[in-house]
């Protein structure tokens, strides 16, 4: 932890700060694709900024390199858990809210545990596989 | 050859290669026009010399293989020696859609030139990728362009100036289907959001200054919504 907060100084520029949450009304999908290294935090920090989105259907995340959930970001995944778990109780699309994993490694599942708020929400996890 | 009817002999000359067109537009009279029209629908000047070479050789006749330009790239143009060749190159291309620069010096009159013909109003895709230009040039350029569709900026080391005062959109620009921002491109990303361009397809670098507020003036219109490059750690911050 304490290296990371010493990390902070140097990419605090990069933080986005909207003046008000976001409603976005039409939005269908939504894809983020993280910089290097474990950054789940700036993952949560952008869906957290967005009030509302009623016509999400997926969101896609991903980072440069193969997807990795970090053990070490636990309690911030379960923050995002339940504001995706309230984004797909709120959905008006046809069909249930997917959150995509991209370049998921081969062979591998998703943890039963991850994520579980939102499934119970009716939303579905995927995976899209790296083939490299 | 003769009874041939005209759609069935397009449709003949539109599966051929590219670099078959030359003879095929050489066959006979009626081969001419859809092999010219194919071969000639997208052009690439790698130089100076050669946008020269194609102002002073091709027929500037609006009717004539100018008429049949859609698409027109511009690559590894750093300098110009005379600056107004970008714009004469382009002024009569009524029918050109896309203009993708890549690479290219954009002259600080390039705007005033579009602005001022037809081929301003016909541009609908606009690709700058590694422009070398100022800031202000970029924003007027893109200000000059009133029925643009799909904006793409990529670039690195985009020359920044402050202030650049906003050019406010006029009431009837439509949004844009796609608007693609990457890498960086200094403060385009401020400068598109003062003039309140807002898109219904937005992918965009996280770290580009005026982000937010391109996503804010777009929450309205925003179907996708793409972010990349994110290198946020503020949570922690706040935590600690």
């Amino acid at each position: 932890m304490v290296t990371v907060t010493s990390f902070l100084d140097t990419f605090t520029q990069e933080i986005l700060h909207f003046t008000h949450p976001l409603s976005l009304p039409v939005l269908t999908t939504l894809d983020i694709d993280l910089g290097k290294g474990d950054s789940p935090p700036c993952l949560t920090s952008i869906l957290r900024s967005i009030s509302s989105a009623p016509a999400l259907g997926s969101i896609t995340l991903g980072n440069n390199g193969r997807f990795n959930i970090g053990h070490s970001f636990q309690d911030l995944w379960g923050d995002m858990d339940r504001w995706l778990a309230r984004v797909a109780e709120h959905t008006k699309a046809q069909g249930r809210l997917s959150v995509i994993l991209k370049r998921w490694p081969n062979g591998e599942s998703v943890s039963e545990g991850f994520l579980r708020d939102f499934r119970r929400a009716g939303g579905q996890v995927k995976t899209e596989v790296c083939s490299w | 050859m003769d009874s041939l009817p005209q759609e069935l002999i397009d449709t003949i000359i539109d599966g051929l290669p590219l670099s078959t067109l030359l003879s095929s537009s050489l066959a006979a009279k009626r081969w001419r026009r859809r092999s010219q029209q194919r071969a000639f629908g997208s052009i690439k000047f790698l130089s100076e010399a050669q946008v020269n070479r194609w102002c002073t050789d091709v027929p500037q006749d609006p009717e004539g293989i100018i008429s049949y330009i859609h698409v027109v790239r511009f690559q590894d143009i750093f300098f110009w020696d005379d600056p107004a060749t970008f714009g004469r190159a382009l002024e009569n291309l009524s029918s050109l859609t896309k203009l993708w620069m890549v690479g290219v010096a954009i002259p600080n009159g390039l705007p005033g030139q579009l602005s001022r013909g037809q081929v301003g109003e016909s541009i609908t895709i606009l690709c700058l990728w590694y422009p070398c230009s100022t800031l202000a040039t970029m924003a007027s350029l893109v200000i000059s362009l009133p029925n643009l569709e799909v904006l793409s900026v990529v670039g690195a080391g985009i020359e920044s100036e402050e202030p650049l005062s906003p050019h406010p959109v006029t009431s009837q620009r439509a949004p844009l289907r796609f608007l693609d921002l990457r890498g960086n491109i200094g403060g385009i990303g401020k400068a598109l959001a003062e003039s309140r361009f807002v898109s219904h397809h937005l992918s965009l670098d996280i770290q580009i200054p005026g982000v937010e507020q391109l996503i804010a003036i777009s929450s309205e219109t925003a179907v996708n919504l793409a972010l990349y490059g994110v290198l946020i750690l503020r949570f922690f911050m706040e935590r600690e």
